[in-house]
């Protein structure tokens, strides 16, 4: 973990900062105690503190390999953690658009392309998985989904 | 007996039967799959219960977390991944003895020694829990203050890996917590300008994006997971095991007891249960050298410690409104959410809810017979589910789920940035559940601290003047200076031996 924990550590020491720097903004009680400010500061300085702790212990184990066993490492595909990302920013911004169920046909339909999933399955279960959320969601538990361009 | 008749005529109504009914299937279900959590069930579950009346939206959760953690032992046996963490510490000896043909004996151990542990976890909560709440009506903010930092500081003792690392994970929850309009002068803090972050991050999209979206793209990147199944006849899997529990009775009631104090101790849950209970089983057993190697008896008393810690996990969060581990902190906020506040009064104000969980627990693991042997005879069509269908249909519920509390696509951006952040940490070595009880916590801690220190004129000595504050917060400061102290005496008798 050695890179990632200097990574990761001086992430939340920054965070740390960031909420001191931002809490001298916050006004104060009366007679001159803390209010709003006092729970981020500890919270700052605790983040500081424990942050520089990670980036000194992936310091002292900067040296260490991590350990993998031959035939045990499964390929990984690191693309698609980020395309559920880009699928989920992409619902919403077209879901008030396009409706909750092209949307979401659209998002699922993409995704099972991705992970190989044959045209005809991939075809029937997006619509079908859609519908039944639609339905759940929409009819059963009365939520409003965003109606879109079926209108309804 | 007039509240326990009342909580028995909520738990029997038919829509609650209904409840009971499908959660069962959906945490045997979602247990059995390997990779998917019975935190991710109950965190997929909140978006329903948001919609149900209290008594079934706490049922669901007891259903679907009882099912899920003895589900996960399925896999266990049958193809050595254990479908939840609470499976793992007994997953080598479950499947060594189904290469030994004996994957029938296993499961049925796996169904009865789960409902019996469960069993005993309810009764310890029914006799516990209310006797707790009577100690519980004395206490003030401070008291509060110091069940709050007790259970956060257990929670960072006991998360996995680094305790450095899981104590930022707990920050961050508490951070998260402070988003939003403060309770001292109502100042917005951290919002930017936002409207929506006036109210402060919704809990249960951050939830889901820390369980549901962080699994999701763990189990993309993964891809398409196959697994070699054991064949196993499951034709009389109950068959030996009134045996096996005369056998090993004394072990039953140890683990069942360990499980349920496990549980009660905020922070620790089901897996630190069944781990503890495997290494208490190996030092009093006569076959130590079986453990690893295909020991029933370490099944029977971990099987028997992970369920019954689910009934101990509700005592903190029902009494005090601290959650004894990740299924509980969201219970609490279920509890918000259906505007009951978590503590000592709910017991005098809603008893007939609190009687109707009890029998929950009951009733669920009385029903774990049944529903477990369907769900050990449909075991290998369940693993043979295709998860690139499933992950995707995970996805889509949890983005609905999320819109569904407040209508809003704002809180979908909560679930995707939760996300990321959940799957950042994780695949770096932070524990996730801290976020979580921090973020529940978070508010409880901040309003009694500042609630105590306005009552004692900022004088921090009053948060050891009261008896039982001052027992409670001087666990918590040994619990805070335990890591230096053990670098200490490590460092100590290292310079002596040397």
């Amino acid at each position: 973990m050695g890179k990632n924990d200097y990574v990761g550590g001086g992430l939340f020491v920054a965070l740390g900062v960031f909420i001191w720097a931002m809490t001298f903004q916050f006004p104060g009680l009366e007679g001159g105690h803390p209010g709003p400010s006092l729970f981020p500061r500890v919270l700052g300085t605790l983040f500081i503190f424990f942050g520089a702790l990670v980036v000194y212990e992936g310091w002292k184990t900067r040296e260490g390999k991590e350990e993998s066993l031959p035939g045990e490492e499964v390929p990984l595909n690191y693309f698609n953690p980020i395309l559920v990302i880009i699928l989920i920013a992409a619902f919403i911004a077209l879901a008030n658009k396009l409706g909750f169920i092209i949307s979401g046909v659209a998002i699922l339909f993409i995704l099972m392309t991705k992970l190989r999933v044959s045209l005809l399955k991939r075809s029937i279960v997006s619509v079908a998985l859609v519908c039944f959320v639609f339905l759940v969601f929409s009819k059963l538990l009365r939520v409003p989904l965003p109606i879109g361009l079926l209108g309804w | 007996m007039d509240f326990l008749i009342q909580g028995l005529g909520l738990l029997l109504a038919p829509k609650v039967l209904l409840v009971i009914c499908i959660c069962s299937l959906y945490g045997l279900f979602v247990g059995s799959i390997p990779g998917l959590s019975a935190t991710l069930a109950a965190s997929l579950l909140i978006p329903f219960t948001f919609f149900m009346d209290p008594v079934p939206a706490l049922v669901s959760i007891v259903t679907m977390s009882a099912m899920a953690i003895f589900a996960g032992d399925i896999p266990a046996a049958l193809v050595r991944i254990p479908g939840t963490p609470s499976s793992a510490a007994y997953t080598h000896d479950s499947f060594a003895l189904t290469q030994q043909g004996k994957g029938e004996m296993v499961l049925g151990v796996d169904v009865v020694f789960s409902a019996i542990g469960g069993l005993m976890g309810a009764v310890v909560l029914m006799t516990s829990a209310p006797m707790l709440a009577e100690v519980a009506m004395n206490f003030s903010s401070f008291e509060y203050f110091w069940l709050a930092a007790l259970g956060l500081s257990a929670t960072v003792m006991v998360s996995r890996g680094s305790q450095v690392k899981g104590a930022l994970a707990m920050l961050l929850g508490l951070f998260l917590s402070t988003i939003g309009v403060d309770i001292t002068l109502g100042y917005p803090r951290f919002t930017f300008g936002s409207v929506e972050l006036l109210n402060g991050i919704s809990f249960i999209p951050a939830m889901i994006g820390v369980f549901g979206i962080s699994e999701v793209m763990r189990n993309v990147m993964q891809g398409e997971m196959k697994f070699a199944i054991a064949r196993v006849q499951a034709g009389k899997i109950f068959q030996g095991t009134g045996k096996l529990f005369f056998k090993y009775k004394w072990n039953v009631l140890r683990s069942g007891l360990l499980g349920t104090f496990i549980g009660i101790l905020p922070g620790a849950g089901a897996d630190i249960a069944a781990w503890l209970a495997y290494a208490v089983s190996k030092r009093g057993s006569k076959e130590p050298e079986l453990y690893g190697n295909g020991s029933i008896e370490a099944i029977i008393d971990s099987g028997t410690a992970n369920n019954s810690c689910l009934a101990g996990d509700w005592v903190p969060a029902l009494v005090f409104g601290i959650p004894g581990d990740s299924i509980t902190a969201i219970v609490i906020g279920v509890l918000f959410m259906k505007g009951l506040r978590p503590g000592p009064m709910i017991f005098e104000q809603q008893p007939q809810i609190i009687y109707a969980v009890y029998l929950a627990f009951i009733v669920a693991n009385l029903l774990m017979i049944p529903f477990g042997y369907l769900a050990v005879k449909t075991s290998s069509q369940m693993l043979r589910v295709p998860k690139n269908i499933l992950i995707p249909g995970i996805l889509m519920f949890a983005i609905t789920g999320a819109f569904a509390i407040n209508n809003s696509v704002f809180d979908i951006g909560v679930l995707g940035i939760m996300g990321i952040i959940g799957y950042f940490m994780e695949a770096n070595g932070y524990p996730v559940a801290p976020i979580v009880l921090g973020l529940v916590l978070g508010p409880i801690l901040e309003q009694n601290f500042m609630t105590s220190m306005i009552k004692s004129d900022w004088d921090l000595t009053l948060f050891f003047m009261r008896p039982i504050s001052a027992i409670l917060g001087t666990i918590t400061v040994i619990i805070w200076l335990f890591p230096f102290l053990a670098a200490f005496l490590e460092k100590t008798k290292k310079s002596r031996a040397s």
